[in-house]
C-alpha cells in the first residue's frame, strides 16, 4: 500500500491558530498524542530495533542498557522523518528526566504477529511508605535534559515546531506508587500523595517552563490520565484539592511563554472539565472514546471555550474497515470542523495494533474534506 | 450496644473502609452471640453493596471500593473459623479472568470484589487466561456464569474464541464481558449475554440474571 502524505510541508502557525481558536478558516489540522515506534518505522522504512526503542519510551529514557539508550537516541530522527513523511505540522518530542518509575513489562502479542506492547505494573509501586518517599532518588531540576529540543531545532524543516510532551503529575504519581497502592493511600495517607505530587509539580513546572521557553517548541502536550470508563479514578473532590491547583501551576509555566497548553486525559473526566477550563486554563483537550463520550458531544459542550483534539476511536482503527473509518471521519468533521477549534486525530494514539490502512483512511478522508471545504 | 447496633457498626466500618476497627467490631458481634453468617450477610456484604451503590451514584470511587474490600476481608478473617462450620449460602460460582494476552487486572479484581459482595462465590483465574482454562474451570466449578475481562482492543478479540470454546464444551451458564473498549454491541456480536460498564454494573446484572433463571 502506498501511503500518501496528508499534505506537503509544515504549517505550525496554522495549527497554533486552530488550537487557540484564532481562526475558523483553513484546513483541519491533524494532531496525535504519539505514534508507536513500529508504526513510524513501517511508514518511513527506517530500521530501528523496535523492542529496545519501545523499552526506552515506556521507561521514559531510564535505562542502563546501552542498546536501549542507542535505540532511544534514534527515535528523534525517526519522529522527524515520520512527521515530514506524513505532512504533520509538528514533531512530538519529550524532555528527559531521570525519574525512577515502575518498570514496564514488554510482551509480544501473538494476535499481532508478535508485535510488542508494554504493560505497567498496576499493583506494586516504588514508593509505598513515608520512609521510601524520603529515600527516593528525586532528580534535581538541573537534571532535566533539553537536548531533544536543541536537536530538533537543528533538523526541523521550515514551518515545523515541536510539540513538547510532558508526563502529568497524576500519571507519574500512579507510575511511582502503583495504581492500587496510590488509590488506597489516597484515603489512608493523603499527606504522602500530597508530598509526592508537590515534588513532581516542582519538576513539571521547571520542565514545562524550559520546554515552552525553547524557540523550537510550538505547544506543550501535557498527558495526565485521570479517568476510566465511567468516572474519575479518584474523587473529583480529591483531584480539586490535590491535583487541579498543581495543574494550574504547570499550565501557567507554559503560558508564561505564550505557548498553547494541550491537555490529554483518557477516561470519563467530565466532572473535572470545568476545573480544567476555568482553573487550569487549558487551551485544548485531547482524547475521547466513543463508548465513553463521543468527540462530537464534547465538542458541542466545550468548543466555545477550548479547542478539541482527536476522537477517532482507536478500537475502530484497530478492528474496523477503511470504509467505516472514512464514514466516521466524515461524521466527526461535519460536527466539529465548520466552527473551527478542532484537530483530527485518534482518540488516544496511533498504536501498533491499529491497521495502517485505517490510519491512512482517517488522514485521507480529512485531506479530502479539506480539499472540498477550504 | 445491642445486636442491631453492633451489626450497624460493622456495616459502617465497611462503608468507611475501617479495616483496623472492623476486627474488634466483628469479635464483639460474635461475643454478643450474633451468628457469623448474620454478621457476614447483614453487615459485611450489606456494607459492601452499599459501597457499590455509592460508586454507581458517583459518590464513591476506586479507592473507596478498595479500602471497603480490605475492611470486608478483615472482618471475614475474624468470622472464618465460625463460617467454615456451616456451609455458606451462595448464589453459585462465577469463574472470572482476564483473557489470554492481557495482563491487566484492576478492573477484573474490582469485579471479583463486587460479585462476591453480591452473594456469589468467585473463582478468579487471574490474568492471561486461555480458553482451555476457562472451559476447565467452568466445568469443574459448575459455574453459573463466566466473566471475561480485557483492557485492550487487541486482547478483547480473544473473548470471541473463549466464548465459542465454552459453548462448544456445553457450558450453558451466563457469559458476561467487560473492560475499557467493550460495548453492548460487541457483547452481542460475539455471543456474550451481557456487557458490564464497570464492576458494580457487572455484579448487578449478574445477580439480576441469576435470580431470574
Amino acid at each position: 500500500m502506498t501511503i500518501k502524505p496528508f499534505k506537503q510541508g509544515a504549517d505550525f502557525e496554522h495549527l497554533r491558530k486552530v488550537l487557540m481558536r484564532e481562526t475558523t478558516k483553513g484546513p483541519v489540522p491533524i494532531l496525535e498524542l504519539f505514534v508507536d515506534v513500529d508504526v513510524m518505522a513501517e511508514i518511513t522504512g527506517m530500521d530501528i530495533p523496535i523492542d529496545k526503542a519501545t523499552e526506552f519510551i515506556r521507561n521514559f529514557g531510564w535505562s542502563n542498557d546501552p542498546e536501549v539508550v542507542l535505540a532511544g537516541s534514534r527515535i528523534m530522527d525517526l519522529s522527524l522523518a515520520f512527521s515530514q513523511a506524513m505532512g504533520y505540522d509538528y514533531v512530538t518530542l519529550t524532555l528527559l528526566m531521570p525519574l525512577p518509575r515502575t518498570q514496564s513489562q514488554l510482551r509480544e502479542n501473538p494476535q499481532q504477529g508478535g508485535k510488542i506492547r508494554a504493560w505497567q505494573n498496576e499493583h506494586r509501586g516504588i514508593i509505598t511508605t513515608r520512609k521510601e518517599f524520603e529515600e527516593f532518588p528525586w532528580p534535581a531540576t538541573e537534571d532535566i535534559e533539553i537536548f531533544p529540543l536543541d536537536y530538533a531545532a537543528s533538523k526541523m524543516p521550515p514551518g515545523m515546531k515541536v510539540v513538547s510532551f510532558w508526563t502529568g503529575i497524576f500519571e507519574d504519581l500512579k507510575l511511582i506508587m502503583g495504581i492500587e497502592n496510590m488509590a488506597i493511600k489516597s484515603i489512608k495517607e493523603p499527606d504522602l500523595l500530597n508530598d509526592i505530587l508537590e515534588r513532581l509539580t516542582i519538576l513539571a513546572e521547571v520542565g514545562v517552563g524550559m520546554a515552552a521557553a525553547h524557540p523550537a517548541t510550538g505547544a506543550v502536550l501535557y498527558a495526565d490520565d485521570m479517568g476510566f470508563n465511567t468516572g474519575t479514578m479518584l474523587s473529583p473532590k480529591f483531584m480539586r484539592e490535590y491535583v487541579i491547583p498543581r495543574h494550574k501551576r504547570i499550565a501557567d509555566a507554559c503560558h508564561r511563554h505564550g505557548k498553547p497548553f494541550i491537555f490529554h486525559s483518557c477516561g470519563h473526566v467530565d466532572a473535572l472539565m470545568r476545573d480544567l477550563i476555568e482553573v487550569v486554563g487549558i487551551d485544548a483537550r485531547h482524547s475521547f472514546q466513543d463508548n465513553i463520550e463521543p468527540v462530537e458531544k464534547v465538542y458541542r459542550k466545550y468548543h466555545d471555550e477550548i479547542s478539541i483534539v482527536g476522537g477517532m476511536d482507536v478500537d475502530l482503527l484497530a478492528r474496523g474497515t477503511p470504509e467505516q473509518v472514512r464514514k466516521r471521519t466524515r461524521q466527526i468533521l461535519e460536527a466539529c470542523a465548520p466552527s473551527g477549534g478542532y484537530c483530527m486525530g485518534t482518540g488516544n494514539s496511533v498504536t501498533n495494533y491499529c491497521k495502517i490502512e485505517n490510519y491512512y483512511a482517517m488522514l485521507d478522508e480529512t485531506r479530502k474534506w479539506n480539499e472540498e471545504h477550504v | 450496644m445491642d445486636k442491631n447496633e453492633l451489626l450497624n457498626k460493622i456495616r459502617e466500618n465497611v462503608v468507611t473502609g475501617m479495616d483496623d476497627k472492623i476486627r474488634d467490631a466483628c469479635r464483639q458481634g460474635l461475643d454478643a452471640g450474633i451468628p457469623a453468617e448474620d454478621i457476614l450477610d447483614k453487615a459485611l456484604l450489606k456494607g459492601m453493596n452499599e459501597v457499590g451503590d455509592l460508586f454507581s451514584k458517583g459518590e464513591y470511587f476506586i479507592p473507596e471500593l478498595l479500602v471497603a474490600e480490605r475492611a470486608m476481608k478483615a472482618g471475614i478473617a475474624v468470622l472464618e473459623p465460625e463460617l467454615v462450620k456451616k456451609p455458606s449460602k451462595s448464589l453459585g460460582k462465577i469463574v472470572i479472568g482476564t483473557v489470554a494476552g492481557d495482563l491487566h487486572d484492576i478492573g477484573k479484581n474490582l469485579a471479583a470484589i463486587m460479585i462476591s459482595a453480591a452473594g456469589f462465590e468467585v473463582v478468579d483465574l487471574g490474568t492471561d487466561v486461555s480458553a482451555e482454562k476457562f472451559v476447565q474451570a467452568a466445568k469443574q466449578n459448575s459455574a453459573r456464569a463466566v466473566g471475561l475481562s480485557a483492557l485492550l482492543t487487541t486482547t478483547m478479540i480473544n473473548m470471541a474464541p473463549i466464548i465459542k470454546a465454552l459453548r462448544k464444551a456445553g457450558f450453558k451458564g451466563l457469559i458476561i464481558i467487560g473492560g475499557a473498549p467493550i460495548t453492548q454491541g460487541y457483547a452481542d456480536n460475539i455471543g456474550a449475554d451481557f456487557y458490564a460498564s464497570d464492576a458494580v454494573d457487572g455484579a448487578r446484572k449478574l445477580k439480576l440474571a441469576v435470580t431470574r433463571q
